[in-house]
């Protein structure tokens, strides 16, 4: 596929929303997952968490406002205007029917959900809000973001599970290049810290239950491992054709190049065990960006931490890298701030534009006893230089998804 | 309490704005910017507070805070 570019970022997240703050919690290994204390949760099997501070800090949403939505339109409005002020972007100058907005979410806003739920079975029909309609649906917060820059080019929402937001970006990407849009808001966002959402979570047996070692817990390809925590938070990228960068001036933080994605076919929760459908899908990212396996230097991994995920994981990369496989550092950041579901490829590709702009692969924490079958080099523990031209992230979600994108330093 | 103040305080409640911000003569649509779902949860409030049911057409972007406060007394005299 042709290049396009990434010209501002925007996170929300447990290790910061400032990027300069969150970069250095990530590429340092300092654990933000903790006991959730936001309500009694004591009870679940899995009860820690990735939380986010400091969002009234960063927010000019008003109170009036606030009321009508839920945490994850919150987080992505504030992500929004984070990444359009970093592109530079004078939307007053834009023709804004030709701007689009590509979201992933993998669970809706639970948060408002279950309030106005409870006030149903107490108080009855009138019990319950009447922005309940407009705030709890995984499409809200795409709304929210068009209503409030006036928004109106061809957009959508993707929910895929833990790969809504890195196929929303490669989506947006593509339709990017059939001239559709001029630019789009490209990411995702995630609330799942919700009594309901949480149960959920656990009941899907992916979540670590090792409560007491909260910072631990998250194990990524660890012989140990059981799970990973999950973790609010939101990223959004802005997204735009280089005839149009050139004309702005503005500066690349790095280029999509290539993505693809594919499916399982197999278990409602649990990935394949060879890694085939995911290996296959690796090759066709390759295959869109005209590269070749000796050419990726960085794999910001999926890494979910569960037994299967992990090891097949592992299995599609030396199916789809051969020999070259054990030469390619790999990492998966996100166990320092926590899994934020359908937002975490958004994260994860802003993690590796981090990487590729500092020259610094970003570690892998808490292996400290790989898994024999888990054997290749995932960067542990410690952040490691490295120039990285470049990159595959890999996000993959309940139901066998696949998803792969390429990045190329600028 | 006032009837117009039990309603203001309704608006004050459900919209987040100081009773400053209401322009009594001017309709809710220019003056307050107040979509179809605020008036759904203004009309549970005043069902709730005063005991008044409003029909959709008694209480519209384009009425004053004025005439709803004449609605809301009508009615509330038929009640008594």
């Amino acid at each position: 596929m042709q290049p396009v570019a990434i010209t501002g970022i925007g996170l929300v997240t447990p290790s910061g929303i400032d990027r300069r703050k969150f970069w250095s919690n990530v590429l340092h290994g300092r654990s933000v997952i903790k006991k959730i204390d936001r309500f009694d949760a004591s009870r679940y099997r899995s009860h820690i968490a990735g939380h986010v501070h400091e969002l009234d800090a960063y927010s000019n949403v008003s109170s009036r406002l606030l009321k009508k939505i839920d945490l994850f339109s919150h987080m992505g409005l504030v992500a929004s205007e984070i990444a359009i002020q970093d592109a530079k972007l004078d939307l007053s100058k834009e023709d804004l029917k030709r701007a689009g907005i590509f979201m992933g979410n993998a669970i809706g806003g639970w948060l408002y959900a279950e309030t106005e739920l409870r006030d149903l079975y107490l108080e009855g029909r009138e019990g319950v809000s009447p922005f309940m309609a407009s705030a709890w649906f995984p499409a809200a917060p795409q709304g929210q973001i068009s209503i409030h820059y006036g928004i109106k080019g061809y957009s959508k929402t993707i929910v895929a599970d833990r790969a809504s937001s890195l196929m929303a970006i490669g989506y947006g990407a593509k339709n990017l290049l059939r001239g559709k849009n001029d630019f789009i808001l490209a990411g995702g966002m995630e609330a799942p810290v919700t009594p309901y959402a949480l149960l959920c979570c656990n009941t899907s047996g992916c979540l670590s239950p090792n409560n007491e070692e909260a910072q631990t817990a998250y194990r990524p390809f660890d012989k140990n491992r059981d799970g990973f925590a999950i973790a609010e938070g939101a990223g959004i990228l802005i997204l735009e054709p280089h005839s149009r960068v050139k004309s702005r001036g503005v500066d690349v933080y790095a280029n999509i190049i290539g993505f693809a994605t594919t499916t399982d076919g197999v278990d409602r929760i649990k990935p394949a065990q060879d890694g085939i459908e995911l290996a296959r899908a690796i090759r066709m990212a390759l295959n869109d960006a005209g590269l070749q396996p000796p050419d990726i230097d960085y794999i910001c991994a999926d890494g979910a931490g569960g037994v299967e995920s992990d090891i097949s994981e592992t299995k599609a990369i030396k199916l789809a890298f051969n020999d070259y496989a054990r030469t390619i550092p790999i990492s998966a950041p996100k166990a320092v701030f926590g899994n934020m579901l359908g937002a975490c490829g958004a994260i994860d590709v802003i993690t590796t534009v981090l990487a590729m702009e500092h020259q610094l692969i970003p570690p892998t924490i808490n292996l400290r006893d790989p898994d024999p079958d888990c054997d290749l080099d995932y960067v542990p523990n410690e952040a490691r230089a490295k120039d990285i031209k470049n990159a595959i992230v890999i996000n993959r979600g309940r139901g066998g998804i696949n998803c792969v994108l390429v990045l190329q330093k600028p | 309490m006032t009837i117009e103040e039990q309603v203001k305080s309704i608006f004050k409640n459900v919209l987040d704005i100081s009773p400053s911000e209401i322009k009594p003569d001017e309709t809710l649509a220019s003056s307050l910017g107040i979509d179809s779902t605020e008036l759904v949860e203004i009309s549970v409030g005043i069902k709730k507070e005063l005991g008044v049911a409003l029909a959709d057409s008694e209480l519209k972007k384009s009425h004053t805070f004025n005439e709803i406060i004449k609605i809301v007394e009508s009615k509330k005299v038929k009640c008594a």
